[in-house]
């Protein structure tokens, strides 16, 4: 608590609010949630130097003053519908407000592997209580304090699952008080079992505190590839807590992209617990107006041969603000960690920030690390050739920011998840440019 | 077609051109030499319209219109071609794409339709053909990891692309073994009829071996110091500038 400068009134309306969520009758995970109070108060909300929050400006979300999210409201299929990737359309997880709706999910393929997290085996529920009591970030804890049920997606040895599953977020807005959804999924692969997902948040309206968590257990030889596409309406909050843990090579390969909201935070934590597991963790957003995205990133080298490869990329434009805080530890005994990280930022106003904390502490020695960060405005020479072949000075400039942010989204394995951020996340910069 | 009168010109406010005056007309060739540092690039920057490279003095007609009006964009669009001496490296634009775009663009600004992309694609094949460029070229990105004689290669397909009334081809031959200069110079040659004309900025005699000019001139501190006809390149080769620039 000592830590804590806002005023513990920020917490206790929280506390408040966690009483009424208990009025309304036992939840489903009462002593995980409990777990995760006594963390939360424990925590308290960051004061504005905290490490974790050092270019989050949490002041305008911790005085909001949140109402407990009414479980009535009515999304319709159509909605639904149009946020569903062609490809998705038989395996589709739909969360409402940061709860699981069976009506609007689609899952016959699927079905047998889904399990309710308070019914999980009794490893996982001590895996969930121990990880709450040793929560790091406070809005985790909060997001665990809050979270109704949970979804387990389980995946057995030596299983594919055929196609791509996706996972919906949708969130409404409300009139009355904004309202804190927190979803809480669990994945977790057997021996080389494999799947791939695309997640994405949409929102009806503004005014809501989207606050997940997810916990990413891969068994040896098992296989991930996780796209997730964040287009929230702009004045919400968004933040995400993703774990993941890799036993031997194991693989997870992730992109995320964000158009911002006006407080977005993903927090990223891996473990390469074994030998040969590969981590791909790649970030690509688009930011305008007062938008922003802000990631933050521990990756855990704790054995031999590990590869974790990171590369972010921004482009900032008005007075939008994204930030990078990342460190790769790489631990004693984990001999030949191959690592990058790398940042890119292509600033198109004075007004737009950029904040970046790259970060590597090795203590084995024999390790290839490289991390490195550039901060750039549009190249005046490529501009200018451009514009020599006739192409205006508008349209050379949107051409050279494609061709940044494209080089991420291109990583992306499903194509109608890139032809639709081609779509929207670059067609911002049409609207907005020179 | 292009009218240069007593031009001035500063890049970060040093004077680089001291007066330069030069009349091309349609259908000609205008072979542009001297030494390092003498101004020949700046000359090809300020008529391409270079934000970096600012005229002082004189001015520039093009058909009748003050060239100093125009950005890079109008310059281009109105006919002007230069081919860089170094040309820029471009990463993540598609090299056909992007040569689609500017095709294009020069149509519609001409007021007709945009070219369907399987004829453009067609014509492209066709251009790359004729200066013997492999078909993997397409898919590249802009100049990105090309070599030298490969961007060079590729600053001449645009410029059969973009069929310009006026090009300015800066150093397009250094960086090219012979076989690469002759299909380059035989691309250029294909390209010419008797309503454009042709700045060629050279060191080496060698070039207008194959592209013959009807003007050579001798650039030296930023001044035009000798012009005569393709008999002054040899007299260039055989004794070198120091004989010309003495002179002034
Ligand atoms: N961007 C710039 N900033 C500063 N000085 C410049 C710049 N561009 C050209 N100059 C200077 O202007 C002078 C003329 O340069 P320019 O490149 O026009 O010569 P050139 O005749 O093309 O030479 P070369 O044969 O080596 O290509 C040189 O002294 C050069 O240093
Ligand atoms: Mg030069």
């Amino acid at each position: 608590m000592s830590d804590t400068l806002v005023e513990s009134s920020a917490e206790s309306a929280f506390l408040d609010l966690h009483k009424k969520l208990l009025e309304q009758g036992r939840p489903a995970l009462v002593e995980l949630q409990e777990a995760a109070l006594n963390r939360f108060e424990l925590l308290g909300f960051p004061h504005s130097k905290h490490e974790m929050y050092t270019f989050v400006n949490i002041k305008g979300l911790v005085a909001t003053s949140f109402s407990l999210p009414d479980g009535g409201v009515n999304v319709s299929e159509d909605f639904v519908a149009g946020h569903i990737y062609p490809d998705c359309e038989r395996q589709c997880l739909v969360f409402v407000d940061g709860v699981f709706n069976r009506g609007l999910s689609r899952f016959e393929g699927v079905s047998a592997n889904l399990v309710s997290l308070s019914e999980a085996d009794q490893e996982l529920k001590d895996y969930l209580s121990k990880t709450a009591e040793n929560e790091n970030d406070v809005f985790a804890a909060l997001s665990t304090a809050f979270c109704s049920e949970g979804l387990v997606f389980k995946v057995d040895d030596n299983t594919q699952i055929s196609g791509t599953v996706q996972v919906l977020f949708v969130s409404t807005g409300r009139s009355v008080g904004p309202a804190m959804h927190a979803p809480r999924l669990v994945w977790q692969l057997g021996k080389l079992a494999e799947v791939k997902v695309i997640e994405k948040f949409v929102g009806t309206e503004g005014g809501y505190f989207i606050n997940s968590v997810q916990d990413w257990l891969l068994a040896e030889g098992a296989g991930v590839s996780f796209t997730q596409v964040q287009v929230d309406s702009f004045d919400s909050w968004h933040f995400s807590k993703t774990r993941v843990h890799l036993n031997r090579n194991a693989r997870f390969y992730s992109s995320n992209a964000s158009s911002g909201t006006q407080l977005a935070r993903h927090h990223y934590e891996v473990w390469l617990k074994e030998e040969g597991s590969e981590l791909r963790l790649n970030g690509v957003s688009v930011l305008d107006g007062k938008e922003q995205v802000h990631n933050f990133i521990r990756i855990h080298h704790e054995a031999p041969q590990c590869i974790s490869h990171q590369h972010f990329k921004n482009v900032v434009n008005g007075h939008a603000r994204s930030s990078f805080d990342g460190t790769v530890i790489v631990n004693e005994g984990a001999q030949l960690t191959n690592s990058d990280q790398l940042i890119n930022n292509l600033m198109l106003s004075n007004d737009c920030h950029a904040n970046n904390k790259p970060n590597l502490m090795i203590f084995a020695d024999d390790v290839k690390c490289t991390h490195g960060v550039t901060i750039g405005q549009i190249d005046e020479d490529q501009w200018f050739y451009l514009q020599t072949r006739g192409l205006s000075a508008k349209s050379s400039k949107e051409l050279l920011t494609r061709s940044f942010a494209q080089s991420i989204i291109q990583t992306i394995e499903f194509p109608e998840v890139v032809e639709e951020l081609n779509g929207t996340l670059l067609k911002k910069l049409e609207a907005t440019n020179v | 077609m292009l009218e240069i009168k007593d031009l001035h010109a500063s890049v970060e406010g040093n004077e680089i051109l001291k007066g330069i005056s030069l009349s091309i007309k349609k259908g000609e060739i205008h072979a542009v030499m001297g030494p390092n540092g003498s101004g020949k690039s700046t000359l090809a920057k300020i008529l391409s319209g270079h934000p970096s490279y600012e005229p002082t003095g004189g001015e520039i007609l093009l058909e009748g219109k003050n060239l100093f009006d125009m950005d890079a964009e109008e310059r281009s669009l109105s006919g002007i071609f230069m081919g860089f001496q170094y040309p820029v490296e471009v990463p993540g634009v598609n090299n056909a794409e992007f040569l689609r775009m500017a095709f294009n663009a020069r149509r519609v600004c001409a007021g007709e339709e945009e070219m369907d992309p399987l004829d453009f694609d067609e014509l492209l094949s066709e251009k790359m053909k004729m200066l013997k460029m492999e078909n993997k070229y397409k898919e590249r990105s802009l100049n990105d990891g090309f070599s030298g004689g490969e961007k060079k290669k590729n600053e001449i397909l645009q410029m059969a692309i973009l069929e310009p009334k006026l090009a300015i081809l800066d150093e397009t031959d250094s960086g090219l073994d012979i076989d690469a200069l002759r299909i380059v110079a035989e691309g250029v040659n294909s390209l010419r009829n008797e309503n454009n004309a042709l700045i060629l900025i050279t060191h080496y005699q060698r070039l207008l071996d194959y592209i013959k000019p009807d003007f050579v001139h001798v650039m030296h501190n930023g001044l035009i110091v000798k012009s005569g006809d393709k008999a002054l390149a040899h007299e260039l080769e055989a004794q070198g500038y120091d004989w010309v620039t003495a002179e002034n």
